[in-house]
């Protein structure tokens, strides 16, 4: 308990130092004012009001952020139903909060803005946000993006920084003890999983082994890039692209076709793990620990970081290789990191102080904002060294991860808005990922996204009513197919007259309008 | 209360017979409750919890034939008739969710609805007492596991590469097959989990009624010289027929409503065309997307068709063997 309280009183002094040297620039209002907050993510349900993050923006601004936060809510999934859920309950209680910050808020707060739930955010930027203001007029996408139907904005969002995400990793040990190069072509891919399965790579003596595995199914289809088709527009699986101007759906294209064709002779030929749809997420610690696995498509970070496995599987070396070639030689990696999130935060609509709060949202995009919400409290977890947030060592050399204990102090909180810096990552990621990123930079493999698009309330409509139906037929034909109980090329026909037959044509038409309007192109 | 109000209201009670105004029901009602207000005491808890927990959220339901909006709440969202029926029964999905649901709830009740009974039979038929206990626990015991555990155990059995159904099959020289994304396991998977999970538990209220059977009857039976299996098809069976029945009923009830956790927990998008049920179907167009409304709809449309199917058996079931649940 003692220590707790010296490191309390330390923390508040140099707190109260930062204070004195910085008061006139960042202090909001004079007397300290209260501002209720929902906030809801999966690695924090509640906003904490003890956070060392928080407590200094306190001090810096003025401004008390006190957690009101209803139907907290730690589960995830894929769809992110928690946080909405969450949301929802909120929203049904009738009571909103002056600040609504949550993961997956974007669909939401340009439905429920427009109908009064949430304040336009235009104005209050131009007339009193600087920060915020400079930074939508150097990126005017982002701006879109943001923008719902009506032209408002109605959130601020978690920006991320870096823009790698996954990549194609492959035991480079297994490569040259059967005497193979990295793969270069799709062909190439081929021939190397195939030896994988037959050559006895982990020397068991069994054709045990598992050449390509994924933690989510979806990964798999992803694999239709390598014959020039399209499994996502977006990080999102399964999402909308851009096409010509026009937005389409990667599964109703010639590539996807020709890719399933190959990745169901794939699966029958057991290249492909026999349990991909079941196994779940921890298909990768399993197989990798078990020296089964292959070649995956999985994250950069986390995955390098099975390096750690040579200590017991000798030799064991997993790391990234650039995308294989398609048969035209194109060579893309479709997943990337979204420059924009919907997640981020908002101005409840019976906020009494709009003006304090957007200066507050305002507050975290500029330099010391920003370093605090990335890094999180100076002299704490990182020391300035020539002009430069690095990490303390016993942050960077402790057991638990960097970004874990960044969230324990209210620091990367991406429920709030504001404009991540990569280099807090790059600070503690392993070589390999780094090695891994070198590469991948230098082949320029990334391709654009789809940011999504707001509805009026009628396309919306379009949109809700075929779109869920599409989506569930469209991802019953394609396991199916995989799977080997249909046959793409005999079905292809019939399954596009089933696409437009449920309204697939309905859908892109209302999405492009939106785009059109949106993006202005 | 005076006398003269006490012997008025026993010349009511008197005059009642003859002629049975309103006022004359509802004075005889309060003389009633006022002398066994202890009872209705006992009652209240209960009428309060079902006005709150049950009719309160009825009025909800008009957001069937709404296009609701959470955040202008129930009463002011603008009417749309019959609208969201009209979207459901344009979708082929949901027929074809119906059509599941029904399918995979008259394998449960054929195959599910006697497996507890013919269990509590069996136990019944077992003489060495720690034996008997000792299998009721073994098979009471999945019952309260959690679907989710369930759904990891099925999973792992049926594993095409480590499962123990495939490792048997192998045995016998039988290719392994990849169950759990194969259309036409499903439903023996997911009927047979669902009895092995609840037959045992589900046999105990069986197990009190034969409990609850005159043993003189046995004893008369055995002095006739009746063997075992006489005394079970015509004593024990045509004792405990109306629980059956009553059981049945509620079951019938249910048909609706497959357990669809495990539903969930299980399919897949290549095992939709055989798994997917209405409530699997609503959990994943209405609620996952937010449409609150469309899901309101299809809700009511199960409660209406569980709704007939009971009253139809409890109907049957009054004129054909007296016992009903009303």
């Amino acid at each position: 308990m003692k220590l707790k309280t010296l490191v309390l009183a330390m923390f508040a002094s140099s707190a109260m130092t930062s204070v004195a040297m910085a008061e006139d620039d960042y202090k909001i209002v004079d007397k300290p004012l209260e501002l209720s907050i929902q906030m809801n993510h999966k690695r924090y349900p509640v906003y904490k009001e003890d956070w060392p993050v928080e407590q200094e923006a306190r001090a810096l601004t003025n401004i008390h952020l006190k957690d009101v936060t209803v139907g907290a809510n730690m589960r995830t999934d894929s769809e992110n139903t928690g946080k909405t859920e969450a949301l929802n309950l909120m929203l049904a209680s009738g009571k909103i909060p002056d600040i609504v910050g949550s993961s997956r808020i974007k669909d939401f707060v340009n439905q429920y803005g427009p109908e009064g739930a949430f304040l336009p955010l235009n104005d209050l930027i131009d007339e009193h946000a600087p920060n915020l203001k400079k930074f939508f007029e150097e990126k005017p996408h982002i701006k879109a993006a943001l923008s719902a139907a009506d032209g408002n904005m109605y959130y601020i969002p978690y920006l991320p920084d870096g823009k790698y995400g996954r990549a194609y990793f492959i035991r480079y040990d297994w490569l040259d003890k059967l005497g193979l190069k990295v793969p270069e072509t799709v062909d190439e891919f081929e021939a190397t999983l195939r030896a994988f399965k037959t050559q006895d790579p982990n020397g068991n003596g069994e054709a045990d082994e598992v050449p390509y595995f994924a933690r989510q199914w979806p990964e798999l289809i992803r694999l239709v890039t390598l014959w020039d088709g399209r499994s996502s527009g977006s990080d999102t699986y399964h999402d909308f692209m851009v096409e010509d101007g026009k937005i389409a759906h990667p599964y109703a294209g010639e590539g996807y076709r020709e890719g399933i064709k190959n990745l169901a002779r794939w699966y029958a030929e057991g290249l492909v793990d026999a349990e991909i749809f079941t196994r779940g997420s921890s298909s990768r610690e399993f197989l990798l620990s078990e020296n089964l696995g292959g070649a995956t498509h999985d994250w950069f970070a986390s995955t390098s970081g099975y390096n750690r496995l040579s200590s017991e599987i000798d030799g064991f070396s997993f790391k990234a290789f650039a995308p294989p070639a398609s048969p035209s030689g194109a060579r893309i990696e479709e997943h990337r990191r979204i420059p924009i999130k919907p997640d981020g935060w908002a101005i409840g609509g019976t906020n009494k102080h709009p003006v304090e709060t957007i200066k507050y949202f305002d507050f975290w995009f500029t330099e010391k904002g920003r370093r605090l919400a990335n890094f999180g409290a100076e002299g704490k977890q990182y020391d300035m060294v020539d002009g430069k947030a690095i990490f303390k060592d016993s942050v960077l050399n402790s057991d638990e991860p960097v970004n874990n204990q960044l969230y324990q102090v209210g620091s990367q909180l991406q429920a709030r808005g504001y404009f991540q810096d990569y280099d807090y990552e790059k600070q503690w990621s392993n070589k390999f990922a780094l090695e891994g990123i070198a590469l991948y930079d230098e082949g320029d493999y990334l391709i654009d996204q789809f940011l999504g698009v707001a509805f009026k309330p009628e396309e919306q409509k379009v949109y809700d009513k075929h779109w869920p139906t599409v989506r569930d037929y469209m991802l019953e034909r394609q396991q199916t197919w995989i799977l080997g109980t249909g046959d793409v090329e005999a079905e292809w026909d019939d399954y596009m007259d089933q696409l437009n037959k449920k309204g697939l044509q309905d859908v892109l038409d209302v999405m492009t309008t939106a785009y059109k309007r949106q993006y202005g192109s | 209360m005076s006398d003269t109000q006490d012997k008025q209201h026993g010349h009511v009670v008197e005059t009642t017979k003859r002629k049975r105004s309103v006022k004359h029901k509802l004075t005889w009602l309060y003389d009633h409750v006022r002398n066994e207000w202890q009872i209705y005491l006992m009652l209240l808890p209960t009428v309060v919890w079902m006005i709150l927990f049950l009719y309160k959220p009825m009025y909800g339901l008009q957001i069937a034939f709404k296009d609701y909006s959470i955040f202008r709440g129930v009463a002011a969202s603008p009417w749309v008739g019959w609208e969201h029926f009209q979207t459901l029964f344009d979708n082929d999905q949901f027929i074809r969710a119906i059509g599941n649901t029904i399918k995979i709830s008259a394998l449960n009740l054929i195959f599910g609805f006697p497996a507890p009974i013919i269990l509590a039979l069996m136990f019944n038929e077992v003489l060495h007492a720690v034996y008997k206990r000792t299998a009721q626990t073994i098979v009471y015991l999945p019952h309260f596991i959690s679907t989710v555990i369930i759904a990891g155990i099925v999973t792992t059995a049926f594993s095409p590469t480590a499962g123990v159904v495939n490792t048997i099959m192998g045995w016998f020289g039988l290719d392994s097959i990849y169950f759990l994304t194969r259309p036409e396991w499903f439903r023996p998977i997911f009927v047979g989990t669902g009895i092995w999970q609840e037959a045992g538990f589900g046999s105990i209220v069986f197990l009190a009624a034969i409990a609850g059977v005159n043993p003189s009857l046995y004893e008369s039976a055995v002095v006739d010289g009746a063997s075992r299996w006489q005394m079970m098809w015509k004593i024990t069976i045509p004792s405990i027929l109306p629980t059956i029945i009553i059981m049945l009923i509620i079951r019938i009830g249910n048909i609706m409503e497959v357990s669809f956790e495990l539903i969930i927990l299980l399919y897949q998008p290549a095992t939709w065309s055989t798994a997917d049920v209405v409530n699997t179907f609503v959990y994943r167009q209405g609620l996952q997307s937010g449409q609150y409304d469309v899901a309101a709809a299809a809700g009511l449309f199960n409660a209406v068709v569980a709704f007939v199917l009971v009253m139809t058996a409890n109907t049957l079931s009054r004129r054909y063997s007296r016992t009903s649940l009303w």
